[in-house]
């Protein structure tokens, strides 16, 4: 796997991307889903709000000062990149596991692209570690929604 | 990666927005040039001398409405004014690329300080008060009022081409005053933006004037008696022997804010890889166009033995060579890119001439930056990639004149001292950074080194919107600087009235 050298702005704009398809992916789950259509609504919503997020803070946190050839070293891009897309006969189960592996491969890249920021003011990685911490949230949500299947219930 | 939307998408054709109008110039027409493509982006027009004459006096006219317009409803139009600046954040930024070069991470940096001072300035009610004190003697009364004095003139300079007349342009508005603002003809479609949204916010006719051109412009307003008082940002020998003697001998308010050679000292307690990063920053960020951007990198052997010293000076040399070559440059709207092109081909070729001076005068080339590699399909014409010399010393030309462009130049001082009388021995006084983890060696270097803006563990000493930019000896010329309450008190008169009823 290609480890990048990136800037700020490439990472908000896959950040912002990354938001974007889980939205979509999401509102698609809803449609197809009915009696779990509040859960999945909420999270495309989540992810809506985690993109303005992370933009707000870097538009008000950014400065010359600071992060002009600044860059997140040894990042492995594609490792991260998501195109959570179902099947047109995909049942429930097949739609949790996407959507697991989605928010696995989001948690990974927030908590690596925080880690690597923790040099610059302290809002930004903690922007990165917030939105990883409600994806965390939403995997475990996830997680039981897929337990219950599994059972039956 | 993606290379972003240019916002600009045919050749503009500017004009100057004088009394609440966009005003044709009669004067020549200049292009303004994308650095990093070579494509024309605008035509800007050299205004003549009628055309500043007019715009001053629109401002006139405006005065005395304006200043009787309450402050809380000044500062409202900058509350709409700092709205739409960040409704319009990101092709501001874009634009600024585009007619600069800076990479899209300098500029919404830039767009961020920008906004910040007219946020700042938003609090005018609070930071134009007064203050009073009663019975001074008995039954007297004294209080103290600050006034607005007219119209001022703002000359931009190129290299922060949205975010420097917003150091005072905001201030001067918010205090009452009227403004006639000349941006840099390089790249002047930043100024015609936020002229355009300080319409939209409600800045009434006549109180902000755009006026595009050179020299003519600038002389009018240094010749013109309405003019209270001048704000520039520029070189040293512009700023010192024509705006502020000009202003001294025409009884202007002046400030000058001018060139620097900054020195970085790196002490042997220092955090390395941090120190290396925010080195790079203060390097080569802006492409080395910037009054506070690091140009003597000085590695101090304070405490150490020779041979210490010796494995510690290679120690830094080689990281900051290392980190420095594998800068990438190109388009700034590529995402990829940390470095954009110098602002145009001049300023490339005054670089280049200082490279070849550091080779002749004896400094080693540790890093040559002279034939870059440029990602993107770009013609070179303004590229050129970060250059680093060892072995200069104070005295060489590369040492010791402005070069404004990624050329850092390495320097060896035994001790603290010697250090700090390198710096002296510069006429500049802009900025100077110390890295160390010592709070005695920190405090020491603040407290003896005479510039106006001091890093302690930060590359770039960039005051905020609600300090002043400061400055001393050849790097500023007037006595109040820009931002901050300095900046109310420059564009206010200080008036005492002394009450007593009978």
């Amino acid at each position: 796997m290609e480890e990048q050298n990136l800037t700020a702005s490439a990472i908000i704009s896959f950040s912002e991307q990354l938001e974007d398809r889980s939205a979509a992916f999401y509102e698609e789950l809803a449609a197809r889903f009915a009696e779990h259509k509040a859960t999945f609504l909420g999270f495309a919503e989540g992810s809506q709000k985690n993109k303005v997020w992370v933009t707000r803070t870097y538009q008000e946190t950014i400065s010359d000062a600071l992060e002009a050839c600044f860059c997140f070293e040894g990042l492995p891009l594609s490792d991260y990149k998501i195109e959570p897309s179902l099947a047109k006969n995909a049942g429930y189960a097949d739609a949790l596991a996407s959507a697991l592996e989605l928010e696995e491969r989001a948690i990974r890249f927030y908590r690596d692209v925080a880690q690597r920021s923790e040099s610059l003011l302290a809002t930004i990685p903690g922007a990165f570690r917030r939105v990883a911490k409600k994806r965390s949230g939403r995997k475990l949500k996830l997680e039981s929604l897929e337990k219950a299947a599994g059972s039956g219930s | 990666m993606a290379i972003l939307d240019e916002p600009i998408k045919e050749v503009l054709e500017l004009k100057n927005y004088v009394d609440g109008e966009w005003v044709a110039s009669e004067g020549e027409v200049k292009d303004v040039v994308n650095p990093a493509n070579g494509k024309v982006l605008a035509k800007v027009p050299i205004s003549t001398k009628e055309e500043i004459d007019a715009a001053v006096e629109a401002a006139k006219e405006a005065f005395p409405d304006w200043r009787r317009t309450p402050p809380l409803a000044r500062a409202r139009c900058l509350f709409r004014l700092k709205e739409l600046m960040e409704e319009n954040f990101e092709e501001l930024s874009r634009i600024q690329t585009m007619e600069h070069g800076k990479t899209i991470d300098e500029s919404r940096g830039e767009t961020r300080r920008g906004i910040e001072n007219v946020e700042v300035a938003t609090g005018i009610p609070t930071l134009m008060l007064g203050y009073n004190l009663e019975d001074i003697a008995a039954g007297i009364d004294e209080y103290l009022i600050r006034q607005p004095l007219g119209v001022f003139g703002i000359i931009g300079p190129y290299n922060f081409p949205f975010m420097v007349p917003l150091w005072f342009a905001p201030y001067a508005v918010a205090t009452g005053n009227c403004i006639v603002l000349k941006p840099s003809s390089e790249d002047p479609i930043s100024q015609i933006k936020i002229a355009e949204l300080a319409e939209e916010a409600g800045v009434p006719p006549g109180v902000w004037n755009v006026v595009n051109g050179g020299r003519t412009v600038v002389s009018g307003m240094l010749e013109h008696p309405d003019i209270k008082g001048v704000c520039f940002v520029g070189s040293t020998p512009v700023g010192r022997d024509v705006i502020f003697t000009r202003c001294g001998e025409t009884g202007k308010t002046v400030i000058a804010q001018c060139g620097a050679k900054n020195f970085i000292l790196v002490m042997p307690d220092a955090e390395l890889q941090r120190t290396i990063a925010a080195c790079m920053t203060s390097f080569f960020g802006n492409t080395g166009q910037r009054c506070l951007s690091g140009a003597n990198l000085v590695i101090v052997g304070e405490g150490l033995s020779d041979s210490d010293y010796k494995v510690f000076y290679q120690q830094v040399v080689d990281a900051f060579v290392d980190a420095a070559s594998k800068i990438r440059i190109g388009y700034g709207l590529d995402e990829a890119i940390q470095m954009g092109p110098m602002r145009d081909q001049a300023k490339k070729e005054s670089v280049l001439g200082y490279i070849e001076k550091g080779i002749a005068e004896g400094a080693k080339l540790a890093l040559d930056g002279r034939t870059p590699e440029i990602i993107g399909d770009w013609p070179d014409t303004c590229f050129i990639g970060p250059s680093v010399f060892e072995d200069v010393t104070p005295e060489m030309t590369i040492g010791r004149e402005e070069i404004f462009g990624p050329v850092a130049s390495v320097m060896k001082a035994r001790t603290l001292n010697e250090a700090i009388e390198m710096i002296h021995s510069n006429p500049f006084g802009n900025a100077a950074s110390i890295f160390t983890a010592s709070g005695k060696w920190a405090r020491e270097f603040q407290y003896r080194v005479e510039c106006g803006n001091i890093g302690i563990n930060v590359g770039i000493a960039a005051p905020m919107a609600f300090f002043p930019f400061s400055g001393m000896r050849d790097s500023f010329f007037g006595t109040l600087h820009g931002q901050g309450q300095e900046i109310v008190r420059f564009f206010t008169e200080s008036k005492v009235v002394i009450q007593r009823w009978f």
